[in-house]
């Protein structure tokens, strides 16, 4: 099984409206160029797993996706634990597991010696994990966690070795602001908010 | 610490309309942690090292919410990295709320590198910060430290010392 290949299925499946966390490297990369607008990226060692957690406590009536690694996760392991006592339905937890470091010309990683994440997460108390290695089995289990108010975390054995994809004209900030602007309309909600404080009678009352 | 500060903390996270809050647990902060945790106007998300904090926060004002992270000292250390790749790469704000271990006043043996460390990292990590000794000015800063984080989009720090966070000898 191949990133790519699960990537063309995530497309396929889900709703341009569902909110998608993804990491630094290929699988930002890949997901970018879907052209969808509702994804925060870049997201560096670490940090990929508790930024959806608190994007899915935060709108609990969205559905998230993260797209994480086996690097990335492995960064901050204690993110799953914390990701299980939180345990918000709205979460689905995706590591491409290429036991490697990609970008590092394929460093192994732990989970390349035997470490199992889905019993870590197990262990932490996410019930709904699961290992795939097969398209199929992926697209199964992503149908059936969309569908469902249950956290999910899928453990996508993938290959290692990346597809070349288009660069991506943005950087992080531009992200992070296409990423609210999406929010603030589909939410009808004010996030950035420049003028915090300012001389009420000077504006209107909208404003 | 003093139920006067503890009262100031609630007052100054509400006055600044903070409802998200994110925290590992300080000896020294307990108290104020356990109130917020109580209060049912703070979504409340312990986490295991504040590294993991700065991201949900991340992940919570991203998602609409006015995030708080109620750490320890060495916990901004711990946090270098969030505020490096996440915070001041993406201008994400986040209001930190911090009992300043090693400012004078302290009688604890080993807090007291963090005399040395705790500024220059926070300025080195671009976080605008404040310390404040007197409990009158705690809900008051806690506010306008929240007001600027969310007009400059960067993180912003309150220090609390003196008799905010130390009991009489």
């Amino acid at each position: 099984m191949k990133k790519p290949e699960c990537i063309k299925i995530l497309d396929r499946k889900l709703d341009q409206n569902v909110l998608v966390v993804t990491p630094t490297g290929k699988t930002y990369m890949y997901w970018e160029a879907t052209g969808r607008e509702a994804q925060i990226s870049q997201l560096n060692l670490g940090l990929c797993t508790p930024v959806g957690l608190g994007l899915a406590l935060a709108l609990p009536h969205r559905k998230v996706v993260v797209l994480d690694g086996d690097g990335n996760l492995l960064f901050n392991l204690a993110s799953l634990a914390d990701v299980a006592v939180q345990n918000p339905g709205n979460l689905i937890d995706i590591v491409f597991d290429n036991e490697c470091y990609q970008s590092c010309d394929s460093f192994p990683s732990v989970t390349a010696k035997g470490v199992q994440l889905e019993s870590i997460a197990k262990g932490c108390g996410i019930k709904n994990a699961v290992t795939v290695r097969t398209l199929d089995d992926f697209e199964a289990i992503l149908a059936k966690a969309l569908t469902g108010n249950e956290l999910v975390l899928i453990i996508a054995k993938v290959e290692p070795g990346e597809d070349p994809v288009e660069l991506p004209r943005q950087e992080a900030r531009e992200n992070k602001y296409r990423f609210v602007r999406h929010v603030e309309r589909t939410e009808n909600i004010r996030i950035i908010n420049p003028y915090s404080r300012r001389r009420k009678k000077d504006f209107l009352p909208s404003s | 610490m003093k139920k006067e500060s503890v009262d100031a903390i609630i007052s100054g996270l509400k006055l600044a309309g903070i409802n998200f809050v994110s925290m590992l647990p300080d000896s020294d902060f307990t108290d104020a942690q356990k109130a917020v945790m109580a209060d049912k106007h703070f979504t409340c998300v312990p986490v295991s090292n504040e590294a993991i904090g700065f991201g949900v926060c991340a992940g919570a004002w991203l998602g609409g919410k006015k995030p708080a992270l109620l750490i320890t000292t060495d916990g901004i250390m711990a946090s270098a990295f969030p505020l490096t790749t996440l915070n001041m790469q993406k201008n994400i704000p986040v209001l930190m709320i911090v009992p300043y271990r090693g400012s004078l006043g302290d009688g604890i043996w080993f807090v007291g590198p963090m005399a040395f460390t705790t500024e220059p990292i926070l300025k080195d990590l671009q976080v605008a910060y404040t310390v404040i000794n007197k409990t009158a000015e705690v809900t008051q800063t806690i506010r306008d430290a929240q007001l600027s984080a969310e007009a400059w989009l960067r993180p912003t720090a309150v220090l609390l010392a003196g008799e905010v966070i130390f009991e009489e000898a």
